[in-house]
Parts: structure tokens; C-alpha cells; sequence
């Protein structure tokens, strides 16, 4: 036992000196993350909330396509996706301009399927009377939607939502399978060329972490604002 | 104005509203009254197509409509619902709204009317129900008692025809009952033509003009309010009422 921890080679553990010296190559990097993780943010929310709408739909064209396609999403790890769309679509003709391009696509389609489960939960946690008295009122259905339904929804949605939004940070490293040279792979060019992969690895772990606190920031000061009609205690 | 013959409906295989006839005049008051599962709901929501009826005719202002032959059109549902309005056994205000915003939302969206001119009407109707000074809260913030006068104000605002009442105090803490009811008590003097489903006999007896009494899908007896909720002629209805003094 002892003898394993003596093995342990600590001065190793952390170089300060070349973490700080490699932070501007990873900042670099870190800016085709956020990159990739913002655009796919928006569009995976944006997909989510139509293929979220589309599968409760009364209508089975619209809710069979969406029920499929979640279940092909979620059931199907992220990276399989991203290789068919990188190296397989090339085979039938059809290529991506840029790989970052196809990260975004992967990542996208990937989580928008996790979000439509999420707008699904959320538009149906809102009580049954909200649309009855909405309907009462004569409103229509998208009035009711849009003015009383997502507006509720939107509270409830917005921790899952989140997570999700880590998720797709986190998701982005995946990208560097595929040589896009966002954050893990300028991490792994270091360690490459340094031999201290410990290291660079701790440096690329810490800045993922902080990137995520400031999501978790964002995620309360919604919540916050959400919570506002709601009373207090 | 509200005319209804031989309405039907079926939840499945239960027949939930068995052969019903009655119609309610303008300007006047009828209460529903019955045991639970005896219908009463469910016709109230019959005759403003939350519950679509599987047979018969309805008639509601100018409208009329009838069950069973072909599907509603969105269009049938719209002009049958514009007759209308509907208080909630549990409200069902708008949380995320402020009572104003609550009250002014379908006159504003639907009607398309004057922002300026709906908030005027909207301060007299919240002064009539006694909550001019909540009007900037959320409904979360309010009573029970509030939150249901807050509720028809809502209706209110859209001027309907028929005001429709599910329970409407059934959810309220007893101390809360009457400042609903003296708000219902005075459109009825207003001349507000209303059905209420309500377990309140009192009240009842003293506001409405009519009362029908509903066991299993049926009505059973119908006639003036005094007289059926005091002295009925059915063994059904005076069993049910001594139920209720028992309470």
C-alpha cells in the first residue's frame, strides 16, 4: 500500500509553469468549443421545440417522424452519428465544407433530440385547466401556446434544459475525433509534443468546469427570473 | 338562450348524460345540483363543447349545433364558445400573469380590442369584484377567495351571453365561500344570465330562478329553486338534500 503511493512520481502531478504557458494555444481552442457549442445550443433548442411540438401532435405524421427520430438519437451514441456524418456521407457524395460544420450538425441533431423530450415534459406538466380556460376565453391553440403554455413550460424546462446545455459542452470534445481543433484536441497537441499529458489534461478539464459554472450562472439567474410569480416559502 | 334536447354523452361505454332536455331564458339564474357523478359537470361542460356530446342539439344565442351526425368544425366551436363564459372550480388564472394582465389577455388577443379602452373596463370590473388594489399581483400571491373573484372578472371581460359556474367554491376554505357568492349574488341582480353547479342550497335557493336536480345521467326534477331544494317531490332529491343538512 505504502509502497504504491512511495511509486507515485508527485513533483509530476501539475507543471504551473507549462499550464500557463500553453493557456493562450488552449484559449484558442476553446473558442472553436464555444463555437460549436453555441451554434449548437441554439439550433438543438430550436429543432427541440419543433420536433417536441411535432411529437405530442394530435396527428400521427407529424408525431410518428418526431417519436422516430428521438428514439434514433437517443439510442445511438453521439460519436457513431458524428462519423456518419463525416466519414460516411462523403462515401454517397456528400461532404461538409469544414469539420467543424459536421460537429455542429452532429451535436445539434444529437441533444435537439434530448430537448424535445424536455419541451414534451414541460408543455405537459402544465395543468390541463390552463388550456381549458385559454379555450374558454376563445383563444386558439397557438394564442394558447404561445402566450399561456410556453410561458409556464419555460419555468419548468429550464433546469433540464440546462444540464442539457452542459451536456452539449461537454459533448463538443467529440469534435475532435473528427481533427476539429477545438479545446481537447489543442490539449491533446500539447501533451503530444510535451510528453506531460497529466498536465494538460487537468488544464483542459479545469477550463471545460469553468465554461460550465458560467452555464450553471446563467441557468440560476433564470430560474430566478422564472420563479418570480410564484410565492414566496 | 341556451336551448338543449335529447343531449347524449359517452365516455366510451358509460353513458355519462342520458336523453337531457332543459333550456335556460335570458336573463335567468338555474343552478345544477346532484350528487357527484351524477352529470351535472360534465353537462355544464357540454354546453360549452369542453365536452363534445355524442347526441342531440344544442342551442346557444344564435347558434346551434347538433351531436353525432358529422364532426364539429373549429368554426362550430368558436361561435358556440362566443356565447360563453366559464368560472373553474379551481380557477385556473393565469400564474405567470398579473391579475390585469390576467383579465385584459383575451380581449386583447382574441377580441383584438383597445388596449386603452380594455383597461378602463378592466378597473371598473376589478373595482365591482372588490380587487382593484391586487391588480399588479400574481394570482400565487392571492386567496382563494381572490383568485375565483379574480376568475370571473376574467369571464366577465369578455361579455358573454351565459355565464357558466363548475363548483365554484368547492375549492375554497369556508371562511372564503361568501365573498365568491355575494359576487355571484349581485350579477344575479345585474340580470347576468347564469348555470352554476353548485353544492351551496342556501345560495342557491336564494339566487336561482330555476334548479334541476341530476341523478345517474338523468335529470330527475326541475322547477323553481324554492320549491325543488326545499320541498321536492322526489324521493331521490329529498334523500340527497337530507344528505346535506346532515353535513
Amino acid at each position: 500500500m505504502f509502497e504504491f503511493f512511495s511509486e507515485i512520481r508527485w513533483e509530476y502531478l501539475y507543471d504551473f509553469d507549462l499550464a500557463i504557458e500553453s493557456i493562450p494555444f488552449l484559449l484558442e481552442g476553446l473558442r472553436v468549443t464555444m463555437i460549436i457549442a453555441g451554434f449548437s445550443m441554439v439550433f438543438a433548442l430550436i429543432i427541440g421545440i419543433i420536433v417536441g411540438i411535432a411529437r405530442m401532435s394530435k396527428l400521427a405524421i407529424f408525431r410518428l417522424p418526431a417519436k422516430f427520430y428521438i428514439s434514433f438519437m437517443r439510442g445511438t451514441p453521439l460519436l457513431v452519428f458524428v462519423f456518419i456524418l463525416y466519414y460516411g456521407l462523403p462515401v454517397i457524395g456528400i461532404e461538409f465544407e469544414s469539420s467543424i460544420v459536421a460537429a455542429i450538425v452532429g451535436v445539434s441533431f444529437n441533444f435537439a433530440a434530448y430537448l424535445a423530450e424536455v419541451v414534451r415534459s414541460a408543455i405537459s406538466s402544465v395543468p390541463k385547466g390552463q388550456w381549458e380556460a385559454a379555450e374558454t376565453l376563445q383563444m386558439s391553440y397557438f394564442q394558447t401556446l404561445r402566450r399561456i403554455i410556453i410561458p409556464q413550460a419555460t419555468r419548468i424546462a429550464v433546469p433540464p434544459t440546462f444540464n442539457i446545455f452542459m451536456d452539449v459542452l461537454k459533448g463538443t470534445s467529440l469534435a475532435s475525433v473528427i481533427t476539429v481543433q477545438e479545446l481537447l484536441y489543442s490539449g491533446r497537441l500539447i501533451a503530444g509534443r510535451t510528453y506531460d499529458s497529466m498536465t494538460m489534461y487537468i488544464t483542459v478539464a479545469i477550463i471545460y468546469w469553468l465554461v460550465s459554472i458560467v452555464i450553471g450562472a446563467i441557468q440560476s439567474r433564470l430560474e430566478v427570473r422564472y420563479n418570480r410569480y410564484l410565492a414566496k416559502g | 338562450m341556451i336551448t338543449v334536447e335529447n343531449l347524449k354523452k359517452k365516455f366510451g361505454d358509460q353513458v355519462v348524460l342520458e336523453s337531457i332536455n332543459f333550456s335556460v331564458n335570458k336573463g335567468e339564474v338555474v343552478c345544477l345540483v346532484g350528487a357527484s357523478g351524477s352529470g351535472k359537470t360534465t353537462l355544464l361542460r357540454c354546453l360549452n363543447l369542453l365536452e363534445e356530446p355524442s347526441e342531440g342539439t344544442l342551442k346557444i344565442g344564435d347558434k346551434k349545433v347538433e351531436f353525432g351526425k358529422q364532426k364539429l368544425t373549429k368554426e362550430d366551436i368558436k361561435e358556440i364558445r362566443q356565447y360563453s363564459g366559464m368560472v373553474f372550480q379551481s380557477f385556473n388564472l393565469f400564474p405567470h400573469k398579473t391579475l390585469m394582465d390576467n383579465i385584459i389577455e383575451a380581449p386583447i388577443t382574441v377580441q383584438k380590442r383597445n388596449k386603452k379602452e380594455v383597461l378602463v373596463e378592466a378597473n371598473e370590473i376589478l373595482e365591482k369584484v372588490g380587487l382593484l388594489e391586487h391588480k399588479d399581483k400574481y394570482p400565487d400571491a392571492l386567496s382563494g377567495g381572490q383568485q375565483q373573484r379574480a376568475a370571473i372578472a376574467r369571464s366577465l371581460m369578455m361579455h358573454p351571453e351565459v355565464l357558466l359556474f363548475d363548483e365554484p367554491t368547492s375549492a375554497l376554505d369556508p371562511q372564503l365561500v361568501r365573498e365568491v357568492l355575494k359576487v355571484i349574488e349581485e350579477l344575479a341582480k345585474e340580470g347576468q344570465t347564469m348555470v352554476i353547479v353548485t353544492h351551496e342550497m342556501n345560495f342557491a335557493r336564494r339566487i336561482a330562478n330555476r334548479a334541476l336536480f341530476m341523478d345517474a345521467g338523468y335529470i330527475l326534477e326541475e322547477g323553481p329553486a324554492e320549491k325543488v331544494l326545499t320541498n321536492p317531490k322526489e324521493a331521490r332529491t329529498r334523500e340527497f338534500l337530507a344528505l346535506l343538512e346532515d353535513e
